[in-house]
């Protein structure tokens, strides 16, 4: 990123390479609609190219592209304010050498977390995309929300709590 | 308090990430606590139940549609209109405003001298003028045709097509100025205000350039337009800076930017 700062803007293209399914799954996991995410995710490498020189050194890549990232995402939420965003469609679990009774039980599974955690407050959902699926440690996501690696423990406790409460309690409709 | 401390470690200790006495102290607190094991049973299922979602991969395009960007953006700097991407503008010296009308008058003279003394009385050939001519109203037609697709990557390429236009174009220049007021997309609004730099030596551009600053949403679409019209040192936009910079409703940034803005017209005159 240092020399993207400098001016040599074609190392954007490595930058780009190493991190944009990150960036995508983490966007397609807060809106659940691939084609909305994949134009967010070229809003953040356009924003990070113009905006370069507002780039620290000394701060992880990562960590200021989720903060880009995080923000791109809020104007958008801004301007689409009146959508609810909801899942395209039940992505098939990894499930390949289940047998078929197995699959179809854990593919209704998947489908109700997708459920739990579409219908969890933003903030709340943020925090374990980011600890789960994006595998950031606990002080890069403190870093990118700008508050303390405590509280981020808290968050991501508690974001876990509310998910599992909101997945079992739709588990408990499904079967009743 | 024991049990929620504990509860509070769940998460990194199913990501794997508690360091070991950590993870003692958890496992002699599960021992004793059925409610933290209950707890924890509850969270590894659902922890588990996420890890087991596939992670999908974006559209190969994708990939495409960036590098075509990020060539236009290149291309864009290579012929010194691509705007302010690093921050505040830093001019060589005969690019400053100031020097430009000495600047213009000596290749005046200098052209007159050529063309009296030095060129051969032959004038352009028919063919290629016409030639010329119709590549730049191609050039004209894809600008305004891209600015008007649904799809922002389009219309950023639409902003790209009008550097390379050679002379300025009214209708090109409305359709940058409307995208810069009423365009969805954040990118496009920003590569419009860098795209009409070419367009400022127009008083009305000027005009609604400033007019535009405190009527847009996007604090970064505020903070270009300001640096562009500080870089016209454009004492017009003052009185506007002036009100934005006291507008307790605006953005924090926006307010700071517009009392910098203030300053270096103030400097520069």
């Amino acid at each position: 990123m240092l020399d993207v700062r400098a001016g040599d803007v074609g190392k954007l293209e490595l930058l780009f390479d190493r991190h944009h399914r990150a960036l995508f799954r983490y966007f397609l996991h807060l809106t659940s609609n691939r084609a909305v995410s994949e134009d967010l995710v070229q809003e953040v490498f356009f924003r990070i190219l113009k905006y370069r020189h507002t780039y620290q050194p000394g701060t992880r890549f990562c960590a200021w592209m989720f903060q880009v990232g995080r923000n791109v995402h809020m104007d958008h939420a801004v301007r689409h304010k009146a959508e609810v965003a909801m899942p395209e469609r039940n992505w098939d679990v990894r499930s390949a050498e289940m047998p078929p009774d197995r699959q179809a039980q854990s593919r209704q599974e998947a489908a109700l977390l997708r459920r739990a955690l579409a219908a969890m407050p933003p903030e709340k959902r943020e925090v374990l995309i980011m600890s789960r699926f994006l595998d950031l440690k606990y002080e890069e996501i403190a870093s990118v929300l700008k508050c303390e690696t405590g509280a981020v423990k808290v968050r991501v406790y508690r974001a876990l709590r509310e998910l599992s409460d909101r997945f079992f309690a739709l588990c408990g409709e499904r079967a009743s | 308090m024991i049990c929620e401390r504990v509860r509070e470690q769940i998460p990194e200790c199913l990501a794997g990430r508690l360091d070991h006495a950590a993870r003692e102290r958890l496992v002699a607190h599960l021992e004793t606590c059925p409610a933290c094991r209950a707890e924890l049973a509850e969270l590894n299922a659902v922890w588990r139940g996420m890890g087991s979602l596939p992670e999908p991969d974006p559209d190969p395009a994708m990939r495409a549609r960036f590098l075509e960007v990020l060539a236009a953006y290149q291309a864009g700097r290579a012929s010194g209109l691509a705007g302010q991407a690093g921050g505040p503008p830093h001019r060589p010296w005969l690019a400053r405003p100031v020097w430009q009308p000495v600047l213009a008058l000596a290749l005046l003279m200098l052209g007159v001298f050529l063309g009296r003394y030095v060129a051969q009385p032959r004038g352009p050939s028919p063919d290629v003028a016409q030639l010329t001519g119709q590549v730049e109203n191609l050039r004209q037609l894809a600008t305004l045709s891209l600015l008007q697709e649904q799809s922002p990557s389009s219309r950023l390429r639409g902003v790209t097509y009008s550097y390379q236009m050679a002379r300025p174009d009214a209708q090109v220049e409305q359709a940058l100025l409307y995208a810069v007021n009423h365009d969805s997309n954040v990118n496009v609004r920003l590569s419009a205000v860098d795209a009409l730099e070419k367009y400022a030596a127009s008083p009305q551009i000027r005009r609604a350039l400033a007019d535009a600053v405190p009527v847009q949403d996007s604090p970064l679409v505020q903070i270009a337009l300001m640096d562009l019209l500080v870089q016209l040192n454009d004492k017009e936009a003052a009185p506007a800076l002036h009100k934005l910079a006291q507008d307790a409703q605006a953005d924090n940034q926006v307010r700071q930017h517009a009392a910098w803005a203030i300053q270096r017209m103030e400097v520069s005159q």
